[in-house]
């Protein structure tokens, strides 16, 4: 018998206790496993606790013949818990789609090393699967095609699933770049809008919201709040990442609207970002953007609570927690999984993944969340994430290309052991019973 | 041996996505759909081989269950019209050439002929207005090609089955007869069920050789009747092995398919695992650290100075050999560590007894393992240090296969053998996947970058050979080594890249890549509705607008 006992003076549901503020999220646990068959003990503070303390439990038990059986008792855990709050994993559904039942799959792995956000990328240039109930033509004309297209159901399927283990399901809409697709339905919201990629673009297609025109801010801001609004996490990003300026220096209308208001682009940008965050805010939330809105942009009207997330480089972490944000790492250099397969843009062979190499789990795993970080700022290092953007990878690959690799944050936002190294990741058995869940 | 193809009238945003490219092959831009009674006429074929029965129901399979839309922004919507008004085709006529007389021999007869000997090539014809398309071919296997190609031609529109490129005509057959592909089942299993999954996808981009690199260092997965112990004691687990019957259903499946097996038991290097069953064979097994004595863990090689390990393992070549119908058997030959040898006590004192050097030592193991096969009918095939790195008699008739770097081929040219291009510089599909040996955690793959495949397309089978020399590539394979690899991810990393080769051998090189990155993801798709798992080449807003998202767009 395994007994769960929970202390807290009333049980709330492990989705509630998954979505609370990630400064009070309790998820720690005490497991025991006598060695004489006695009942073996899970207790924690919250429910979610509890839950932590089940996956642990699940990770004791192997096969032979029949037979299940465990070497590990008699076990003793005291107080496992957390170093870090947020602990990600990140997918893009829009460069190409996946499924619910992807997605679950992915959560169900996520749930058994402990990851409890999932950072949904969920639209960019290429595709909007996501419907808006209020702006039907973003989807209409966005997703790839209505089976390929996630509904008001579909959203609620996958936050039910998280939140019952324990993931709290980060929302994000990119913008103001990363918006080309939004043209398909409204191209007057949109500069350079396909146009030559090369030159206006990170990747193709090219396109990003006309930031400097009010009556763009507030479509944005309303669909932003229309997606928020029912979600229950406390935060919601809306990205910022990667603005191509040259774009917006060919766009009439948005050098038209500069002028008028007498405002430089980054100036524009600010009034954008408190419209969005502005909505944002209304509704309780925590935004949560890409570095470049802090380091870059010179945004000023970012509120002290908004959370960064530093992508470029893993030595960027430290600028942004000196202008006093709290972050997630999220750094290309180490957790990027797409990396090292090769460039997929066309016509291009000898091309290459731009994030060269690869990155092993043994290269993640090396990674030091507090490297250049003073004392005083540690806690604004909130956690961090591994990252999956999808131009080349779809439910075909999506296990093996994220797992087991994505459980090496997992373990250092977990356990947060700098000086423990490798033989860590290699004790006890490190196949994490994936094969029985249907994991590969 | 750059490509000739014609193309009269392609309409821009049209889905033709055949791959390989035929030699030769004209397209229209009428709407032709398949009838709900379409059917495959072989009463020109008296006696048709089971195989070919067998080819033909898939086919008819393939055309109700593709059901692919085309890759295109409205996946073929503003063709509905079209195919209202189309005419609609009830029959495909297969039928030999004048010149084939008598019963027929079948794929799988055909598919394990002598590699110069094999005729591949068809005609196919599909006409706009409803009459019967045809295949014509001077043998069976050049039917099931042009059954292949047929295949390819239709797009699902709310479950009509249609081509918008009707008249239809191709004439084709292949630049190189050597097209493969090789999976090594030994750094990691790959159930038999995946195998055949893999020879399907082989044979729809009408590759010609599956080489089976069977076993290796790690483990010992055939099972071996006249040496039980290789696979009871070097099988990751009893289940986890290839039985007698697992060969012959793989081989059968493949033959049938138009694909030989290459089997290869790697020798003398790669054998650790042998001294599971027979210490007495192999030379410094599991010696540390493994970096001095081999190239990956666990060291160990095979005692090839000896007279013993050397009748055990003709005796071993001859016993799996007997179990392959294929013409030709690899012996590997890769990798050796002489360091190995140099501390193995019982290799030096051969050495000393028989007073030869390690390379005279390992030229008599080479003609003895080569003889029992020559004496077989089998013709050997080797990797290139057997003849670049050593002194050795090697059978004339041996193949080599190129694999450490596309630059090697001249000198193996030069030395007179036949060989196959399979340059890890190109074609290995496991490069790019970081360095999998632990404790080393800025390791990289050895090979990286990750070979795409249009790096891969790009590739020119004889560069920098003479027009003598050229005549000697008889083809080429991509390669999937699989110490971090197995079925999980299997279908992902080797499709569509390994594609790439399949059309380079039978197109010849030379490709436009731009033009070839849409007929590529239609292969992709079309692969994924037939439940192969072919990863996403990009995202597919590009795969659905061809051209607009290169470089040069």
């Amino acid at each position: 018998m395994l007994a769960l006992e929970q202390s807290a003076s009333t049980a709330q549901p492990i989705a509630t206790e998954a979505v609370v503020a990630l400064d009070a999220r309790d998820e720690g646990y005490s497991l025991s496993v006598p060695l004489d068959g006695s009942a073996g003990v899970v207790s924690a503070n919250t429910t979610l606790g509890l839950l932590r303390g089940l996956s642990t439990f699940e990770q004791l038990w192997y096969t032979y013949d029949g037979t299940i059986y465990t070497n590990y008792a008699p076990l003793t855990i005291v107080n496992d818990s957390p170093a870090y709050a947020y602990r990600g994993f990140m997918l893009d559904t829009a460069r190409n789609f996946f499924s619910v039942s992807d997605i679950k799959r992915t959560l169900d792995a996520m749930y058994l090393v402990k990851i409890n956000t999932f950072h949904w990328h969920i639209t960019d240039s290429q595709s909007w699967p996501i419907q808006v109930v209020q702006f039907p033509e973003l989807a209409q004309a966005g997703a790839y095609s209505t089976n390929q297209s996630y509904t008001p159901n579909d959203i609620q399927d996958v936050v039910t699933y998280a939140g019952e283990r324990g993931i709290d399901v980060l929302v994000e809409i990119d913008t103001p770049g990363h918006t080309a697709i939004i043209g398909a339905s409204h191209p007057e919201y949109v500069a350079c809008y396909l146009s030559d990629w090369i030159t206006f673009a990170g990747e193709p297609p090219a396109g990003q919201l006309r930031l400097a025109d009010a009556s763009v801010a507030n479509f944005t801001a309303a669909v932003l709040a229309a997606v928020a609004e029912t979600l229950p996490s406390t935060m919601f990003s809306t990205g910022g990442d990667e603005l191509d300026t040259a774009c917006y220096a060919a766009d009439g209308p948005t050098q038209m609207m500069l002028n008028e208001s007498g405002r430089t682009l980054f100036e524009a940008l600010d009034i954008f970002t408190s419209t969005t965050h502005g909505a944002l805010h209304a509704l309780g939330k925590t935004a949560v953007v890409w570095e470049e809105m802090v380091l870059e942009y010179n945004t000023t009207t970012l509120r002290n609570d908004t959370i960064v997330m530093v992508w470029i480089s893993s030595d960027d972490a430290a600028a942004v927690v000196q202008k006093g944000y709290r972050i997630v790492h999220a750094p290309s250099n180490y957790f990027y999984l797409d990396c090292g397969a090769g460039e997929w843009i066309g016509n291009d062979p000898t091309g290459n993944s731009w994030c060269d190499p690869f990155k092993t789990w043994q290269e993640s795993y090396t990674f030091n969340p507090l490297a250049n970080i003073s004392s005083a700022q540690v806690s604004l290092v909130l956690g961090g994430e591994q990252l999956l953007w999808t131009e080349q990878s779809g439910p075909e690959n999506l296990d093996s290309i994220v797992w087991p690799r994505a459980a090496s944050s997992a373990e250092i936002f977990w356990t947060g052991c700098m000086t423990c190294g490798i033989e860590w990741f290699r004790e006890g058995s490190k196949r994490l019973g994936f094969n029985q869940s249907g994991v590969p | 041996m750059t490509r000739i193809f014609l193309v009269v009238a392609t309409v821009i945003s049209a889905a033709y996505a055949l791959w390989p490219l035929p030699t030769d092959f004209s397209t229209g831009t009428a709407a032709l759909t398949l009838a709900s009674d379409f059917d495959i006429d072989i009463s020109a074929i008296p006696n048709p081989p089971q195989d070919l029965l067998d080819a033909i129901s898939r086919t008819k399979g393939y055309l109700q269950t593709d059901q692919l839309e085309a890759l295109v922004v409205d996946r073929g919507a503003s063709y509905n019209q079209s195919l209202q008004n189309a005419s609609s085709l009830v029959s495909l006529v297969l039928s030999y050439d004048s010149g084939v007389a008598g019963e027929p021999t079948s794929i799988s007869e055909e598919a394990i002929d002598d590699i110069d000997s094999r005729v591949e090539g068809y005609t196919l014809t599909v006409p706009e207005d409803g009459s019967a398309a045809t295949i014509k071919a001077n043998s069976t296997l050049g039917l099931f090609r042009g059954l292949t190609t047929f295949g390819q031609l239709w797009y699902d529109l709310n479950n009509t089955t249609y081509t918008i490129e009707a008249p239809i005509a191709i004439t084709d057959s292949p630049v190189f007869p050597y097209r493969g592909f090789m999976l090594d089942t030994a750094r990691n299993y790959f159930p038999v069920s995946d195998i055949l999954r893999t020879l399907d996808a082989m044979s729809w981009v009408k590759m010609t050789t599956f080489h089976w690199h069977m076993v290796d260092s790690q483990s010992f997965p055939l099972e071996v009747p006249e040496f039980p112990e290789l696979s009871l004691n070097g099988a990751y687990g009893p289940s986890l092995v290839y039985s007698t019957n697992d060969v012959q259903t793989i081989v059968s499946y493949a033959n049938a398919r138009g694909i030989d097996v290459l089997p290869e038991i790697d020798t003398p290097g790669h054998t650790a695992i042998i001294a599971q069953a027979y210490p007495e064979h192999v030379a410094c097994p599991g010696a540390t650290p493994w970096a001095t004595y081999a190239n990956e863990p666990p060291a160990g090689q095979l005692r090839f100075a000896n007279a013993n390990t050397t009748n055990f393992t003709a005796s071993l070549i001859s016993s799996v050999s007997a179990r392959f119908p294929g013409k030709y058997f690899s012996t590997g030959g890769d990798e050796l560590n002489t360091e190995c040898y140099a501390i193995d006590e019982s290799t030096q004192a051969d050495l000393n007894t028989t007073g030869k050097t390690l390379e005279q030592a390992l030229d008599t193991f080479t003609q003895t393992v080569q003889s029992v096969l020559e004496d077989s009918g089998k013709t050997p095939v080797v990797w290139e240090e057997m003849v670049l790195d050593f002194n050795l008699t090697l059978s004339n008739n041996t193949i080599v296969m190129v694999w450490i770097s596309s630059a090697d081929a001249a000198a193996v040219a030069d030395k007179g053998f036949r060989l196959v291009q399979a340059p890890s510089d190109y074609f290995y599909l496991d490069c790019g996947a970081g360095g999998w040996v632990g404790a080393n955690p800025s390791g990289n793959s050895w090979c990286d970058p990750f070979k795409t495949w249009q790096y891969a397309y790009s590739f020119d089978p004889v560069a920098n050979l003479t027009d003598a020399q050229a005549k000697l590539v008889i083809g080429g394979e991509h390669l999937l080594w699989t110490e971090q690899s197995h079925a999980s991810n299997l279908d992902s990393i080797v499709w569509p890249r390994a594609a790439a080769s399949a059309e380079l051998f039978w197109s010849g090189p030379g490709g436009n890549i731009s033009e070839a990155l849409p007929r590529l993801h239609d292969v992709a798709f079309r692969m994924t509705q037939r439940g192969v798992g072919a990863i996403a080449l990009q995202p597919l807003w590009c795969a659905l607008r061809p051209g607009v998202c290169d470089l040069t767009a």
